[in-house]
């Protein structure tokens, strides 16, 4: 046989128009073979070595936040094995109550969350001795973002693991298509540390920004747990102003004071200034309004305040100041804090169009007031 | 990879606000500084200042 003529690059690359040559069969047939029986694996380690750095990466993110709170503790004067405690508080959980009969579940799920956060509170002026209120609102936001991270690396972790374990390609998909915004979440949590620890108001602290302001100079009475609320006169209105007891890292809890003011001064309008996720290609810092309890979280706030709006039948106006979700948790850019008077202006301007004189309006500023006094 | 974005280092400012003629002031951030609190008297007029804003910018 003349092998010569095998392995000219002439027949190898079909220049002659043979397609008889085996090394030319070989090449076009043993990958197709290797692709139909092994492709999802190959498939599976490269994706596997993408996530896993991921993996990685949220393990550091949660690695060096909990340093960081530990770092910060050890400012205070910390007591007994604070390393153990932190990791302890790390691995709690909450049991949301049964949904298959939603019927009353709101009541319970704010009696879990109240038990949650007292404990929190409680536990963690345990963990130095004298801590002032504004410190332990620090450690205490601290130590959510370390148990958030702590459990987004869990979650990530255990769903790459068990495909792996199964070899089951399409049970990684989800995940491979959820990283991203994972891992975005997860570097904001990341990078909300640093404002936190100095005490910077935070994107979402522009709610509070623009009623702090506006409280300046009144009489500020408490009214619920670290919330505070005073009035004030515009244009012959009653202006009730409530929001979260700055300057601690802290959301207070408006639908507790929104339900007493409500039945105590019978305001004409609920106007709620929020900090608001903005949509992907939405220009940052946007002012946008709407109706409806402009709240976040896990919608226990959302409910009281809905509750009461419709039994005294008040109109509720929303102002949301257009966010991403790094913004509203990391410290406050320009375009957001040049936004506050622009708010201020437009609240005066809706409260005149949607009221008359002698009428009381009921201006909540809603978000965590990090380094924002009233 | 093909998306991704250089990482900007952000510098805190904040800006002190003259409440007499209103002329702003921007310096770093110190710790300690919150909004509304009493800043440095005012360059222009010396009249009392408070800090009117803090927020973050990119390092240029």
């Amino acid at each position: 046989m003349n092998y010569t003529s095998i392995f000219s690059p002439d027949k190898i690359f079909g220049g002659s128009g043979d397609s008889s040559n085996p090394i030319m069969w070989a090449v076009w047939i043993v990958p197709i073979i290797v692709f139909v029986f092994y492709g999802q694996r190959i498939q599976l380690i490269v994706t596997s070595s993408e996530i896993n750095k991921n993996i990685t990466k949220l393990q550091k993110y949660k690695d060096d936040t909990k340093k960081e709170l530990l770092q910060y503790l050890q400012k205070s004067r910390p007591i007994g094995d604070v390393e153990k405690k932190i990791e302890n508080f790390m691995e709690y959980f909450t049991i949301m109550p049964v949904d298959i009969d939603p019927n009353g579940i709101m009541p319970k799920i704010k009696h879990l969350l109240r038990i949650r956060e007292d404990y929190t509170k409680k536990q963690v002026m345990l963990l130095a001795e004298n801590l002032s209120a504004i410190e332990a609102s620090k450690i205490q936001n601290l130590l959510e973002i370390a148990t958030s991270l702590n459990m987004l690396h869990k979650i990530v972790r255990h769903l790459f693991l068990t495909a792996k374990k199964q070899n089951n390609f399409p049970l990684i998909l989800p995940l491979q298509m959820m990283l991203p915004f994972i891992m975005e979440q997860a570097e904001a949590l990341q990078e909300a540390v640093s404002a936190i620890k100095k005490g910077q108001p935070i994107g979402d602290g522009i709610g509070p920004m623009v009623v702090g302001k506006m409280m300046l100079k009144t009489e500020k009475k408490p009214i619920g747990l670290e919330t505070v609320y005073s009035e004030t006169d515009f244009e012959g209105r009653k202006l009730i102003l409530l929001k979260a007891q700055g300057p601690n890292a802290t959301v207070g809890r408006p639908g507790d004071a929104v339900e007493i003011l409500v039945q105590e001064k019978k305001p004409e309008i609920i106007i709620m200034v929020d900090a608001g996720l903005k949509l992907e290609g939405e220009t940052s810092a946007t002012i946008a309004h709407g109706f409806g309890a402009a709240i976040g979280g896990i919608g226990t706030d959302r409910f009281q305040i809905e509750e009461i709006a419709t039994r005294y039948q008040i109109p509720i106006f929303a102002i949301v100041i257009k966010q991403s979700i790094k913004e509203a948790i990391t410290l406050m850019t320009k375009e957001i804090a040049d936004k506050a008077d622009d708010v201020e202006s437009q609240i005066y301007q809706n409260i005149r169009q949607n009221t008359t004189d002698n009428q009381a309006v009921l201006i909540i500023g809603v978000g965590n007031t990090l380094g924002i006094p009233q | 990879m093909i998306f991704s974005k250089k990482e900007k280092t952000i510098l805190a400012f904040s800006v002190e606000k003259c409440t007499n003629c209103n002329k702003e002031t921007r310096r770093e951030f110190q710790a300690g500084d919150m909004l509304f609190a009493a800043g440095s008297g005012c360059i222009a007029c010396s009249s009392p200042t408070s800090i009117s804003k803090i927020f973050g910018q990119p390092k240029e």
